[in-house]
Parts: C-alpha cells; sequence; structure tokens
C-alpha cells in the first residue's frame, strides 16, 4: 500500500515538476503579454505546490508515525529482552566474580604448589642424580665382586677337583703297591708250587712207567678173570639147573598132590557154576518179574486213581440222579432212561401230530359250533319276536274284547277284523317259521354229534404208522430237492461266473466310445483300405498282361526311369573320381609321413596301427599300437618290442610318450646302422 | 482319499474301489500285452511298483469310466464290471475279468463312517493285485491282436447315461473259469475272478 502510495506521489511529483517546468517555456511568450496572467498563474501553481506539499508531508507523518510506532514496539521488546538480560548477566556476574575470587585464590594457591613443586622436583632431580652416580659405583663394585666371587668358585672347584686326583691317585698308588706286594708273594707262591709240581713230576712219570707195566700185566689178569668169570658163571648156572630139578624133584608128589586137589576143586568149581547160572536164570526171572510187578504196581495207582475219578463220576452221577430222581444207578439205567425219554418223545411226537391233527379237527368242530350258536342266536331272536307277537295278540284281543263289550257286535268293523286276520297270519308265518328254525336246530346239533364221533374216532385212531412213512417220504423228497437246489446253485455260480445276468434285474452298459469297437472299426478301415489297394494292383496288373493298354503311364515311367539311371550312373562316376583322390591322397600322404618320420604306419585290423621304422635291421620288425577306449595308444607286445626293454621303461612307463620313444628308437636304429 | 485312518464313508468307499479298478485295468492291460509294455509307466500305489498307461487315449477312456464308475459306487447301483478281451481276427471272446461288486446298501442311509482301517483295505487290494499279476502264469497266450472292452452291470431301473449304451454280456464260449481273491472296504465287496477260453490242444 505503501508502495503504491509513494508511485502516486512519485507520479503528482513528476507531474508537478513536468508542471513546474512546462510553463518556463510559454512563460516568456506569456510574460510579453502581461504579467497580471503570469502572477496568478504563479499563484495558482504555488497553491497547488502547496497542497501537494501538504498532501506530500500529510503522507509522510502517516508513515513516520507508522514507523514510530513500529520502533517503539521493537523498543519496547528491546527493553525488555534488555532488562531480562541484564538481570541475567547481573547473576552471571555475581556468579563470576565469586568464581573469580575463588580463582584466583585457587591461582595464587596453584602457583605456589607449582613453584614447591619445581623446588621439589629440582631437588627429586639431584637426588635421582647422586642416586644414579652411588647405583653406577653399586653395580661397579657388584660387578667386581662378582668377578672376584666367580673366581674364587672355579679356584676352588679346581683346588677340589685336584685334591679329588690327588686322592685318586693316592688310592691307586696303594692298590698297586698292594697288589704288587699280593704279586710278588704270589709269585713265591707259584715258583713253591712249581718246584712241588715238577718233584710230582718226576714222581708222577715213574709211576706212569711203574703204572704201565701193572696195566700190561692187569690186562692180562683181567682176562684171565673173565674167562674164570664165565667158568663160574656156567657152573653156578649148571649148579642152579640142578638145584632146581632136584627141588622140582622134591616138589613132584606135593603137586600131585596138589593137582588131585585141584582137580577136585575144578569139579566142584563146575559144579558150582552150573549152579550159579542157574541161580542167574533165575534172578533174571525174578528181576523181570519185578519189573512186571512194578509196572502192575504203576498200573494199579493209575487204576486207582481212574477208579477214584470213575468213582467221582459215578458219585456226580448218582447226585445226579437223586437230584432228578430218576433212579439212575448204572449205565443201563441210563441207556433205559434214555430209550425211555426217545420213546417218550417219540410218543409226544405222535401226540403232537395227533393234537395238530385234532386241533384241525377241532377248528372244523368250533366252525360248526359257531354256526350253531349263530342259529341258536336266531332261535332266540326269533322266540323273542314270537313272544313279542303273542303279547300284540293278546293285547290286540284285550282292545277287540273291549270293543266287542264296548259295541255290538254288529258294530265290527270291517277293518279291525281285517286287521286281526293279519295279525293272525303274521303269527301263523312266525309259527312257522320258528318250527322250521328248531328243524335246523335239531339238525345242526345232530351234525355236531356226528362231527363229535368222528373226532373222537379219529383221535382214537390216530394211524401212527401212516403218518411215520409219510414224513419219511417226505424227508427223501427234502433230500431229493436239496441235491437239486445245490446243483442248480452250482449251475448258477457257473453261469454268474461266466458273466450271466438275470435280465428282469440287471442292464450290461458300456461306453459307446470303447477301446474294442476303435479297434475293429480301425481294423475295418485297413481291410477296406488293403482291398481297395488290392484292387487297384490287380487292375495295373491286368493293364500289363493286356500290354500297350495304357501306353502313356508306361513310357512316363520309362522316362522318369531313364532319369534315375542317368542320376545314378553320374552319381556312381563321382563316387569313382573321389575314391581315386583320395587314394593318391591316402598314398601321397604315407610317403610324407615315412619320409619325414622314419615310420610306415600300416593299419592291420580296426584299432591296430603297425610302425615300420624306416631303418630297421629285419623287415619284420614292427611296432604295434592299439588304439584303446578312451583315445589312448598302447604298445602291444612284438618280438621287436621285447628288444627294447629299457626304451619302453623309460620313455613310455616313466615319460609317459610314445612320440619320444619313437625317435629313441629311430636313432638307435640309425645309430646302429651308421656305426657298421 | 477322503476316508480317515479310522473309518469308510460311502464315499470313500467308493472312490477306493474306483482307484483299485483304475489300477487293476492297467495292471490286466499291461499283464495281457493288450497294450505295448513301453506305453507303460511304473508309478508306486499300495506299496508296490504299478505300471500305468501313458497312452492319452486309452487314459482319457479309463478316466470317463472311472470317474462314471465311482458315481455309480457312491448310488450302490453297480453290480458287476467286466474287462472283455477279444480277439480282433475272429471277434471271439477270450478272457472275462470279472469283479462282482456287493454293495452294503444300508451305507446309504447311515452316513457313520465303518470300523475298518485304509491299511488293512489296502491291504486286501495288493494282494488282488498280486494275484492278478501272478494268474499270468496260467492263462494261456494271446497270440493274436486283441482289444478290451470295459461292461458294467447296473441296476435295471439305472437311467442310462449320454455316451453309454446297452451291450451284451459277453460271454466266452467253452470257458474255464478261476476264482480269485476279494476284497471289501466293509461297504463295497469286490470278488474278482477270471474266465478264458479253453484251449482245445489241453
Amino acid at each position: 500500500m505503501d508502495l503504491e502510495d509513494d508511485t502516486t506521489i512519485f507520479k503528482t511529483l513528476k507531474s508537478l515538476n513536468t508542471f513546474i517546468s512546462r510553463p518556463e517555456h510559454p512563460q516568456r511568450p506569456s510574460e510579453q503579454l502581461g504579467i497580471g496572467n503570469l502572477q496568478s498563474h504563479y499563484k495558482r501553481s504555488f497553491e497547488i505546490l502547496e497542497a501537494t506539499e501538504r498532501v506530500h508531508s500529510q503522507h509522510r507523518y502517516l508513515q513516520l508515525d507508522q514507523e514510530k510506532q513500529q520502533m517503539e514496539l521493537s523498543h519496547k521488546r528491546a527493553r525488555f529482552e534488555l532488562e531480562k538480560a541484564a538481570s541475567d548477566s547481573a547473576r552471571d556476574l555475581e556468579v563470576q566474580k565469586n568464581f573469580m575470587d575463588r580463582n584466583q585464590d585457587l591461582l595464587e594457591r596453584m602457583k605456589k604448589l607449582e613453584e614447591r613443586e619445581k623446588e621439589a622436583t629440582n631437588n627429586l632431580s639431584e637426588q635421582v642424580e647422586a642416586n644414579r652416580a652411588l647405583h653406577r659405583n653399586l653395580e661397579g663394585l657388584n660387578k667386581k665382586l662378582n668377578d672376584r666371587d666367580a673366581k674364587l668358585t672355579t679356584a676352588s672347584q679346581a683346588i677340589s677337583s685336584l685334591k679329588d686326583e690327588i686322592r685318586d691317585l693316592r688310592q691307586k698308588i696303594q692298590n698297586q703297591d698292594a697288589a704288587i706286594s699280593v704279586q710278588t708273594l704270589e709269585n713265591q707262591e707259584l715258583q713253591e708250587q712249581l718246584d712241588l709240581q715238577r718233584r710230582k713230576y718226576q714222581e708222577a712219570t715213574q709211576l706212569c712207567q711203574s703204572l704201565q707195566a701193572a696195566k700190561a700185566a692187569c690186562s692180562e689178569h683181567v682176562i684171565k678173570i673173565k674167562e674164570l668169570e664165565r667158568r663160574l658163571a656156567l657152573q653156578e648156572q649148571d649148579i642152579a639147573i640142578v638145584k632146581s630139578v632136584k627141588s622140582e624133584m622134591a616138589r613132584l608128589p606135593d603137586l600131585e598132590k596138589e593137582l588131585k586137589r585141584l582137580r577136585e576143586d575144578n569139579a566142584f568149581l563146575r559144579e558150582s557154576r552150573e549152579n550159579c547160572s542157574l541161580l542167574k536164570e533165575e534172578a533174571e526171572g525174578l528181576r523181570k518179574k519185578l519189573e512186571r510187578m512194578e509196572k502192575n504196581k504203576e498200573e494199579l495207582i493209575n487204576i486207582e486213581l481212574e477208579k477214584e475219578r470213575v468213582a467221582e463220576k459215578l458219585q456226580a452221577w448218582e447226585n445226579i440222579g437223586q437230584s432228578t430222581g430218576l433212579n439212575i444207578r448204572k449205565p443201563e439205567d441210563l441207556s433205559r432212561e434214555v430209550i425211555q425219554i426217545q420213546q417218550k418223545e417219540i410218543a409226544l411226537k405222535e401226540q403232537n401230530y395227533t393234537l395238530s391233527k385234532l386241533t384241525q379237527q377241532c377248528s372244523k368242530t368250533l366252525e360248526e359250533q359257531r354256526k350253531r350258536e349263530t342259529h341258536d342266536a336266531l332261535v332266540r331272536r326269533l322266540q323273542k319276536r314270537v313272544l313279542l307277537l303273542t303279547k300284540e295278540r293278546d293285547g290286540m284281543r284285550a282292545i277287540l274284547e273291549s270293543y266287542d263289550s264296548e259295541l255290538a257286535s254288529n258294530e265290527y268293523s270291517p277293518q279291525l277284523s281285517k286287521r286281526v286276520k293279519e295279525a293272525e297270519e303274521v303269527l301263523q308265518r312266525t309259527q312257522n317259521h320258528n318250527t322250521e328254525m328248531e328243524a335246523q336246530l335239531t339238525k345242526a346239533q345232530e351234525e355236531t354229534g356226528v362231527l363229535k364221533l368222528q373226532l373222537q374216532k379219529v383221535s382214537v385212531l390216530c394211524p401212527s404208522q401212516f403218518a411215520r412213512q409219510k414224513i419219511e417220504d417226505l424227508e427223501k423228497e427234502r433230500q431229493r430237492l436239496e441235491e437239486q437246489n445245490n446243483i442248480l446253485e452250482m449251475r448258477l455260480e457257473r453261469h454268474n461266473l461266466q458273466g450271466d445276468y438275470d435280465p428282469v434285474k440287471t442292464q450290461v452298459v458300456h461306453l459307446k466310445l470303447n477301446p474294442t469297437t476303435e479297434a475293429k472299426q480301425q481294423r475295418q478301415k485297413e481291410v477296406e483300405d488293403v482291398r481297395e489297394e488290392l484292387n487297384r494292383l490287380r487292375e495295373l496288373v491286368r493293364s500289363f498282361q493286356e500290354g500297350g493298354m495304357v501306353a502313356q503311364d508306361d513310357s512316363r515311367i520309362h522316362t522318369s526311369g531313364l532319369n534315375l539311371r542317368k542320376q545314378m550312373e553320374s552319381s556312381e562316376l563321382r563316387n569313382q573320381r573321389l575314391k581315386e583322390v583320395f587314394q593318391k591322397k591316402i598314398q601321397e600322404f604315407r610317403t610324407v609321413c615315412y619320409v619325414l618320420t622314419g615310420y610306415q604306419i600300416d593299419i592291420t585290423t580296426e584299432n591296430q596301427y603297425r610302425l615300420t621304422s624306416a631303418y630297421a635291421e629285419h623287415m619284420q620288425d614292427s611296432l604295434l599300437f592299439k588304439k584303446g577306449s578312451n583315445g589312448s595308444m598302447q604298445l602291444m607286445e612284438t618280438e621287436f618290442s621285447k628288444t627294447l626293454g629299457e626304451m619302453v621303461n623309460l620313455h613310455l612307463h616313466h615319460q609317459k610318450s610314445i612320440p619320444a620313444f619313437l625317435s629313441a628308437v629311430t636313432l638307435d636304429l640309425f645309430s646302429r646302422q651308421t656305426v657298421f | 482319499m477322503t476316508s480317515t485312518l479310522k473309518g469308510v464313508t460311502l464315499k470313500g468307499s467308493a472312490e477306493l474301489v474306483a482307484d483299485f479298478f483304475s489300477f487293476g485295468i492297467n495292471s490286466i492291460l499291461y499283464q495281457r500285452g493288450i497294450y505295448p509294455p513301453e506305453t507303460f509307466t511304473k508309478a508306486s500305489h499300495y506299496d508296490m511298483s504299478l505300471h500305468i498307461t501313458t497312452d492319452a487315449k486309452l487314459k482319457n477312456y479309463l478316466t470317463n469310466v472311472v470317474s462314471q464308475l465311482k458315481e455309480w459306487l457312491f448310488e450302490c447301483t453297480v453290480q458287476k464290471l467286466v474287462l472283455v478281451i477279444t480277439c480282433l481276427e475272429t471277434n471271439e471272446v477270450l478272457e472275462r475279468w470279472q469283479f462282482d461288486i456287493e454293495c452294503d446298501k444300508s451305507a446309504k442311509e447311515s452316513s457313520a463312517p465303518r470300523e475298518k482301517s485304509l491299511k488293512t483295505i489296502q491291504d486286501e487290494i495288493r494282494s488282488v493285485i498280486r494275484q492278478i499279476t501272478a494268474t499270468v502264469t496260467f492263462l494261456p497266450l494271446l497270440e493274436t491282436p486283441c482289444a478290451f472292452d470295459l461292461l458294467v452291470y447296473t441296476d435295471k431301473d439305472l437311467v442310462v447315461p449320454e455316451k453309454w449304451e446297452e451291450s451284451g454280456p459277453q460271454i466266452i464260449d467253452q470257458s474255464e473259469e478261476v476264482r480269485l481273491r476279494s476284497f471289501t472296504t466293509s461297504i463295497h465287496k469286490v470278488d474278482s475272478m477270471v474266465a478264458y477260453k479253453r484251449t482245445n490242444s489241453v
């Protein structure tokens, strides 16, 4: 707004200026025209000027006023802030002052302390230096001391070792002295011994000589002694023989006696032996008997056990017998009871049968009775009706009599007489009916009597045999039917297994599009196709047979055949040429290989290559290589390769290089050729 | 399988039986060489290795039949399923694999599951399939090209669905029958048997 105002002001100012500046030019001519005009103009302009100035000033005043207000505001704020700041700073200042005071105290103290410290450090350094110097001296002294100690110890050690040595040596000397003395003593002894020995030796030689002489004598004596001894032994033997013979001779009678005794003994023993065998047999028999007895005993025990069991059973049976009151004491009793019961059963069955028949008849009689009862009821009803009618009739008669008594006989109305007649008729009819009914009743009673008689007869007769036969027949028929049923069931089962079904209950369905029909359709189609082709071929054959009928086709076939033949020939020719070229190239390649490597390579069989060196000593010297499945080459054994063991080892086994091996072989062969 | 370990519902039973048929039919087709063995792949089911066809057409046919069968099993209106093997040259029926199905129709009313574990049922099914595999030893060789068809014996009052039609029972003239094992889910009982044409040479 201010800005807009400013612009307006400037506008007015500008216009004013222009206004002021413009009239100056025409003023000059107007000056010439007259001063009054100018005066008025001047006045007016002055007034305008004043007005503008007023406006301007007013505006400026307003502006200033606003500024002043703002200033005041800002001033107020500034003052407020200042006051706040002042109060804060005053507070801070106080705190700071306190701090400062304290700080100064502290600083002073610190300074003092620092000074003290400095002094102390100075003292300390001096002391340290003194210490160090002392230390150094001490160390020097220590070192010296140590050195001396070391020397002392070494010296003492040396002394001790020397002392030890001296001691050892002294001991040795002593020992040796002792040994020497001992040895000298020994020497003396030995010499003494030697002298002794020598003497002994002389004695011994003398003795020896005497001994030899004695030995010679001795041997002779010994031979003599031996001979004598032999003789003596012979004599002794003879003596012994003689002695034994003598003793035997002396013992002979004794022996004979003994023999006799022994014979007797023998006979006795034989007898006793026989006895013994007899006894043994007896003992065996007894043992067997004993065994049998034992067995019997065991059996007896078993039997007794069984007996007890049986007795218990019997007791049980008896108990049952007592409890049932059937007086069963023995099995016969039981069987008798059973038979009785069976008979009873049969009788009951018969009774049952008769009863069933009776019941049938009873039902019949019951029906009859019912009929009779109905009849009776009818009769009763009719009797009631008759009573009623008689009463009515009596009533009527009474009325009629009263009429008769009241009226003259002439006054009998025909109507009444008619009624009476009618009533009488009715009566008559009912009476008739009654008699009829009574007749019927008696008849029915008679019938029932007859039936009752029949019933009694039937019940008395009861043809049991006939019934049994019938039952048997029925049983037979039942069995026959059962068999039939079984057979039929088997057949049914078979049919079921074969896939038969009951068309009443079951239906068979399958998918329209099933594999069988599809296969059948396909087959049909194939058959048709084949048939069509057959027909076509037949026609073709016929046409061929007729000949020339289809010349066009024939020529076409012919031309196509010619074309094919030409093509074949050209391709064969090309093949031939290619083969020739290949052969030539192969030959070239092989010769080049032979010249360059010195080996002729031949393929003997599949995957086998024979290498013949150019420098081979013999024509048949060759190496055989076989290509393995993984492409690796292996050397096969030949006569020639056997002679190359070393190279095979070195180059193939060790270095694993076939080219190196081949070149080594080549070099070897080459060197051999050139040497000779 | 919707059946729990504890029992078998009608729906679960129908699924079990339908599955059995699917695997059984595949096994027969493989064992009898109706389709070349290279069109089969091995699959493990019922803890045993089974041969399943890879032939798309055959697969489609089998799924069609089995799904319809499942429905009928659920309704308890199916009595038999028969796999008929026909000689293509003479149109003679050579083999009939018959599966008699007895449905316990009371299961339709009461939805309570039966007390029979899935494991025992699967054991029974496994033994049936094993026996089917073993029958190859005595069945005569199929020397001519053959095709198979599946017949379903249903209740008479059943409305024949679209794509299905009535068929004859395809009974074999002069046949030998062999009963095989049976299994039951306690709702459906399946007796299996095979009938084959008696060969004159024996």
